[in-house]
């Protein structure tokens, strides 16, 4: 079963480092999945911080005429696959001040649309801490819905994000729940470790392989073991500990059914080659984001996972762009209204557009299903945890999709909402269109219209 | 589940400064309480009161190792040497930071087992496998052919009793030996040694500290003596129990009062009390100062490039000296008139005396004590200091206060070209003319600008980015005590230290710390032990440590639900 990866070709990345990429038709269409006759749907959530300024997003805003303004200028190459969701409102200030956070934190929840829990800031409530959203994010919803219908799948969802470790109410976007509970789920940081996770060496050399055989066997043996005393100490228990109990074990369930993809079909990609990047040097910034884009479309390739939330930094990003000449935080530069800052606003955005729709092009190159290719099973969410960043604003979100999708959602428009519908709404586009078609509204009813976003599919 | 702060100051009656939004938003005058609450007790009252007078423990969440405490565990088990701490260092590379909660990454309620940690220590015990087989310590026998379970049933009560910090049970003992025969059987004994120590390293109870308390009452229970020992070895030393402490446990040792604090004036002065300073790196800012301090090369050219580690080791040191010295009090964290620098760091400063790489006391004039370390740096912008955010971590983490969310909808002109010739006080004090703004920011940038005297490197200056004058005249208002002018940190600092409201906020990040979860209304009884500790002492800190083991939360649990009658 073991299929080999020959091929190569090399990169280059911006700083000009060569990172071995293997090319994704090695690994298909002769895999396990080859012979299914549809091809599995996927998401992947994009987030980019601090709002933009929407009265410079579009030059011509007609639904399927719209033209593009500068910063926005790099997904022209894609119009025909895009779909563009104008002046969407997060609706927040429908919770009363002390079930939200400030609009970069419960912003940066915007994919677990549910009021904030109390107990970990003690900046942004109103006359108590704030907590963390007290529901599951889309990512993890959709992923979790997708093991229910796939027992197979071996990751109920991948949360990647660039450079920063540090895990607070900034900085994390993917939240695993169940309602009711604070529970964030602290992103990989580390392609590299991303790598090792997912993917098994490859190798035909029958010693090699009955090494992992026997690696993967002490591994099963000892969550076994594990498993069965997480069930005795969990009746001796208070409620809370039992919840943590659960989520232990819950974990456990995803490292087996990792370990027996790893011992079933191997699907896997060689190791990133050439020089190892510093994870947490600043100036890797753009490469390690090209390299979680690699592993993300890896992983749907080899169909480890349907649900990608993917992140170039935390909410509230104070990063340098020292690339693009600046020498203030973004963050910093984005709480400033005048001229000057917007322009610096712009230069950020568009130097990330630049990077994101990189993965765009990996997609399209990436073999999936009959004769088809990722970007044709695949809807890539582009968001923000604001509107405009200067004022915070909560509403005038724009959102980004883009992909082939399935062919669900009529594509090549820019459709304006005028904050009369959800971001919430969105997101039950995205269950409808991952084939959950049941799910009528995610999140807090005060978040919800009922139903997905009008007038969006094919 | 989690229960805020404020809630329970309320319930204890402590004055806290409660900067609701709409309060904040009106003049501040009329937001600030002078006198403690209607509820307000002082702690021998509280001590006095009927709740007071049975244990009142307070919760006992099941505490996951934070990573420093995963690694400081492996540390000792293996046998602590450069080798090991480079290995673990390796090994948990790979660890997601822990969710922060409350200023701290050890709160339990946020300390769980996701796919990702999980996958972490997967991945960490393997790379420990080597080292583990190979340790004579830990394996001291051979075996022989057919008899190895023999030398089997050694290694897994020798490994068991330290990987879950107290001897197996005789069920436990069975189920590990059951579970290397199987190995065993497939493969050799070196193999099933390893299998055998991955899965005790995949354990629950090596991965939590689990607690059940000995022969509980309806409401109350004690610690086991080997759960006993436990929490003094997390609390003073962020690891598992030594010999000393096994032996105290094993002896039943570890009961009264007496018996803890003696071990507890034992653990501090062992090296391995160095390892709470955790405490004092995630109170004041200084561990994330590494990964976050940049500043612009143009406007500070020639910095050190280890600046952020000199600053790092700075406080740390000051503070290991602070808890050497009985007498080395709260005050003297703030308000000391001296640091601990090395040849670098001095140079970097302008201090005239120390030399070399290792860090020595050096007399400071105008510096005063962590308010002018790296502290004051964490919240600064790569181009220049940050009057509000400086003050903001003031309000936060010295006086506990909360303070709300910037409005939306305000527009933003601080750094525009119209006020390039003003300083950043000036800009400020236009900003505040904003009712929206000067709420909040009459609280912030008061105690901001005494601090202008340093520029966004911790260098003292008399002029700004722009070359204009500094101005650090400053009046110091709406805190519970510690109002009055202060044109310095100096002057800030003698104004905190003899602040009740600051003595109170110690008191709480170290509960929060050290108890690793905040504070609730069922703690009043232990938080009002601290607090008479803390006076009966001088504010002490090393006798503020020793006193957490005092407490009804340290030597008490609640009985566990499934356990009740």
């Amino acid at each position: 079963m073991i299929q080999r990866i020959s091929r190569r070709t090399l990169l280059r990345g911006a700083a000009g480092v060569g990172i071995g990429l293997p090319l994704l038709e090695a690994m298909l269409p002769h895999s396990a999945r080859g012979a299914t006759a549809t091809a599995a749907r996927r998401i992947l959530f994009v987030f980019q911080a601090n709002g933009d300024q929407p009265s410079r997003r579009f030059i011509d805003a007609g639904e399927t005429t719209f033209t593009f303004d500068e910063f926005l200028a790099p997904l022209e190459p894609y119009r025909k696959d895009l779909l563009l969701l104008n002046r969407l409102d997060r609706r927040y200030s429908k919770f009363a001040q002390n079930e939200r956070a400030d609009g970069h934190q419960q912003g940066g929840a915007s994919l677990a649309p549910w009021k904030a829990g109390a107990g970990a800031f003690p900046i942004g409530g109103a006359d108590r801490t704030v907590g963390y959203v007290l529901g599951p994010s889309a990512d993890y919803a959709i992923g979790d819905r997708v093991l229910q219908a796939n027992p197979s799948v071996p990751q109920r969802h991948l949360v990647f994000r660039v450079n920063t470790k540090e895990n607070n109410i900034w900085d994390v976007s993917s939240h695993a729940g169940p309602v009711g509970q604070q529970n964030p789920v602290n992103p990989q940081t580390d392609p590299y470790n991303a790598y090792t996770s997912l993917f098994a060496a490859d190798s035909k050399d029958p010693a090699v392989i009955a090494a992992l055989s026997k690696r993967i066997a002490m591994k099963q043996s000892a969550l076994d073991n594990a498993l069965g005393e997480i069930g005795t100490l969990r009746g001796k228990l208070g409620t809370a500990d039992q919840q943590r109990l659960d989520q232990h074990t819950q974990a456990l369930r995803d490292i087996e059914r990792s370990l027996s993809a790893a011992s079933g079909s191997a699907c896997n990609p060689q190791p990133f080659s050439g020089l190892k990047l510093n994870v947490y040097d600043d100036t890797n910034h753009a490469d390690l984001g090209q390299m979680f884009f690699k592993i993300s479309a890896w992983a749907f390739a080899c169909d480890h996972t349907r649900s990608i939330n993917f992140n170039w930094s935390g909410n509230t990003s104070n990063r340098v762009y020292t690339n693009l000449g600046l020498t203030d935080g973004h963050h910093d530069i984005s709480h400033i209204s005048d001229d000057d800052a917007f322009a610096k606003i712009r230069a950020i955005h568009k130097h990330l557009w630049q990077q994101s729709v990189t993965l765009h092009d990996l997609l399209k190159s990436t073999p999936d299903g009959p004769g088809g290719t990722l970007w044709d099973n695949t809807l890539v969410v582009h968001w923000n945890e604001l509107g405009q960043g200067d004022i915070h604003s909560e509403n005038d979100a724009l959102v980004v999709l883009a992909g082939g999708a399935g062919g669900h959602f009529k594509m090549g428009r820019l459709l304006d909402f005028h904050n009369q519908r959800s971001f919430a709404d969105m997101l039950v586009s995205c269950f409808q269109y991952m084939g959950f078609s049941d799910v009528m509204s995610f999140g807090d009813p005060l978040l919800n219209s009922g139903g997905p976003l009008p007038n969006l599919t094919a | 589940m989690v229960v805020s702060s404020s809630r329970f100051l309320a319930q204890l009656g402590v004055w806290a400064a409660l900067l609701a939004l709409s309060a904040c938003d009106a003049q501040s005058s009329s937001t600030t309480p002078t006198t403690p609450g209607a509820a307000g007790q002082t702690p021998d009252e509280v001590l006095a009161s009927a709740a007071c007078q049975m244990p009142a423990p307070g919760r006992a969440p099941l505490r996951r190792l934070s990573n420093a405490e995963y690694r400081n565990t492996l540390t000792d088990l293996l046998g602590d040497s450069p080798t090991t701490q480079a290995l673990l260092a390796a090994a948990t590379n790979s660890f997601p930071s822990e969710t922060e909660s409350l200023g701290f990454r050890n709160n339990a309620d946020y300390l769980g087992v996701s796919t990702l940690v999980a996958q972490g220590y997967v991945d960490a015990a393997e790379q420990l496998l080597d080292s583990i087989a190979t340790n004579t310590r830990l394996l001291s026998c051979t075996p022989t052919a057919g008899a190895e379970m023999d030398c089997a049933r050694a290694f897994i009560g020798r490994f068991g009793k330290l990987a879950f910090r107290r001897p197996l049970t005789a069920e436990e003992s069975t189920q590990y030996e059951a579970l290397f025969q199987k190995s065993l059987t497939g493969y050799d004994f070196a193999s099933a040694v390893r299998a055998t120590a991955f899965a005790f390293l995949q354990s629950p109870k090596f991965l939590y500290r689990v607690e059940f308390g000995a022969a509980p009452s309806p409401a109350v229970s004690r610690p086991t003596a080997y759960e006993m020992a436990n929490r003094l070895s997390y609390l003073f030393w962020q690891s598992m129990p030594d010999q000393a402490l096994f032996d105290a446990a094993e002896q039943n040792q570890l009961t009264t009062p007496a018996q803890l604090e003696a071990q507890a004036r034992r653990m501090l002065k062992d090296p391995k009390a160095a390892r709470l300073l955790e405490y004092f790196d995630e109170w004041l800012g200084t561990d994330t100062l590494p990964s976050t301090f940049t500043r612009d090369a143009t406007l500070y050219p020639n910095l050190d490039p280890n600046l952020p580690s000199l600053f790092q080791q700075e406080t740390r040191t000051f503070v290991s000296d602070i808890l050497s010295r009985p007498e080395g009090s709260l005050s003297e964290l703030f308000t000391a008139p001296y640091t601990f620098a090395n040849g670098a760091l001095a140079e970097h400063y302008g201090l005239s005396g120390p030399a070399g790489a290792e860090f020595v006391k050096v007399d400071a004039p105008g510096r005063s004590g962590v308010l002018t370390q790296g502290m004051l740096l964490a919240r600064d912008k790569t181009t220049r200091t940050s009057i509000v955010r400086r003050g903001l971590k003031i309000r936060l983490d010295v006086l506990c206060e909360l303070v709300p969310a910037p409005p939306p909808n305000v527009n933003l002109t601080l750094d525009s070209e119209s006020t390039a010739s003003l300083t950043q006080r000036a800009r400020l004090e236009q900003h505040r003319t904003s009712a929206a703004c000067s709420g909040c920011h009459n609280l912030m940038d008061p105690v901001g600008v005494v601090f202008e005297g340093f520029d966004a490197v911790g260098r003292a200056r008399s002029a700004d980015e722009r070359g204009l004058a500094v101005d650090t005249t400053s009046t110091i208002g709406n805190t519970r005590d510690a109002n009055g002018p202060a044109n310095s940190p100096a002057q800030l600092g003698q104004l905190l230290a003899q602040s009740e409201e600051v003595k109170s906020c110690y008191l709480t990040k170290s509960f929060r710390f050290f108890y690793g979860r905040d504070a609730d209304p069922a703690d009043a009884c232990s938080v009002a032990q601290l607090a008479k500790s803390f006076k009966g002492t001088a504010y002490s800190l090393s006798e503020l440590l020793v006193a957490l083991t005092q407490t009804d939360a340290f030597q008490y649990l609640p009985a566990r639900a499934a356990e009740a009658p």
